[in-house]
């Protein structure tokens, strides 16, 4: 056998992978279908910034007498000046429900199986799977935890659980929670500019009953987010002990 | 105090304490004199357009003609630059007037609130603007 008779097969196959369509070679990897349903869902483009709405009065969350004991605690240590900040001035993300509701856009992503909420602030992203799927019998315990969803009319249910317990409720993070929080947030359109999400917090451990509050976003159709890395110039900081301050050194980074 | 003026009252003070809210997102002010406003005038060394502040460093010269850099913290890209501002607002070598909430330790920094630059306009970064 000449060599060109082994060579030249080859060479014909590399060719024809090179001509075929690549519509064609994915077949292997379909995408699945429900694009075209995606119309039938309220338009939520643009991006969304957490508005301060009128008449909108959150009441605050009623603590069990042990996390009502741990808050006490933790006031008296900032009184004292022991605790002077958070750890979000070491660039800590916010994680659920504080990240929802920060001075920066956000952006809602829907495709078939799932909705994606991109969040400018500290760079995070949230994924609620509308597949129907349930929640894993023992999730990892994350900072904006498992989310699954689904559409109620025009309001978009999303139930979310397995947080990290390394974030707070509020109350410059001296409002805690346990492992057991859960979330369910109704996210529905009730203005052409304008994004309602309730939502209710309840948590046996930390809770005495569940705790709903209501948050407004207006619609930027023109912005595009923007990139947001907390690290790249923080010269703010909290020590392990809760001290603040912040670096002066104009050198550093040079 | 009549009902509408009550109503204005604790209007301003929810918006206050929800501006309070939103700018410390990210830390504190628990380091700045937010009592305070403080002028301070000299020229642009650097405007560092960064997150998750800007940060403006600026030579200024006492009587004698010392030289103290002040470092001056700001709202961040992403808020100003929705918001009128860009990376090319100040520019090393202006010469300018910043009002900020100095740090309460002394030492020369603090919030960057507004600022009247080389041709006399002003510019809030931050809070209520002139009076």
């Amino acid at each position: 056998m000449k060599l060109s008779s082994i060579v030249t097969p080859i060479l014909l196959a590399a060719l024809a992978a090179l001509v075929v369509p690549p519509s064609a070679r994915a077949q292997g990897a379909a995408r699945s279908g429900g694009w075209a349903a995606l119309d039938e869902l309220p338009d939520w483009g643009g991006l969304w910034e957490a508005t301060f709405a009128q008449g909108v009065r959150n009441e605050q969350p009623s603590l069990t007498s042990e996390y009502e004991a741990r808050l006490e605690a933790y006031r008296a240590a900032q009184q004292r000046g022991d605790i002077q900040d958070t750890p979000a001035a070491n660039c800590v993300p916010n994680g659920m429900p504080g990240i929802m509701t920060q001075p920066y856009p956000i952006e809602i992503l829907f495709s078939p199986d799932k909705v994606t909420i991109l969040i400018e602030a500290y760079s995070q992203w949230r994924q609620i799977f509308t597949d129907g799927r349930r929640h894993p019998e023992d999730p990892d315990l994350t900072f904006n935890g498992h989310s699954i969803g689904h559409w109620e009319d025009d309001t978009l249910v999303v139930d979310s659980v397995g947080f990290t317990t390394d974030t707070a409720l509020g109350g410059s993070f001296g409002i805690r929670h346990s492992e057991k929080m859960h979330i369910v947030e109704r996210m529905r359109l009730v203005g052409p500019d304008t994004l309602e999400i309730v939502t209710t917090i309840d948590d046996p451990e930390a809770l005495t009953k569940p705790w709903t509050t209501t948050r407004v976003y207006g619609r930027h159709r023109d912005w595009t987010l923007a990139e947001y890395i907390c690290q790249q110039n923080n010269r703010n900081f909290t020590t392990e002990e809760g001290k603040a301050g912040i670096d002066l050194n104009f050198e550093v980074d040079k | 105090m009549s009902r509408t003026n009550l109503f204005r009252g604790s209007t301003l003070l929810v918006a206050a304490t929800l501006l309070a809210g939103a700018a410390q997102a990210h830390h504190s002010f628990g380091v700045f004199d937010t009592t305070t406003e403080k002028e301070i005038e000299g020229d642009v060394v650097e405007f560092q357009w960064t997150n998750p502040h800007t940060w403006t460093w600026i030579d200024v010269k006492d009587a004698d003609g010392a030289v103290t850099r002040w470092g001056l913290e700001g709202m961040s890209p992403n808020f100003l630059g929705r918001r009128g501002w860009s990376k090319n607002s100040l520019k090393p070598g202006d010469h300018v007037k910043v009002v900020v909430y100095p740090l309460k330790s002394g030492e020369p920094g603090g919030t960057f609130l507004r600022a009247t630059l080389p041709d006399g306009t002003v510019k809030v970064m931050f809070g209520r603007g002139p009076q």
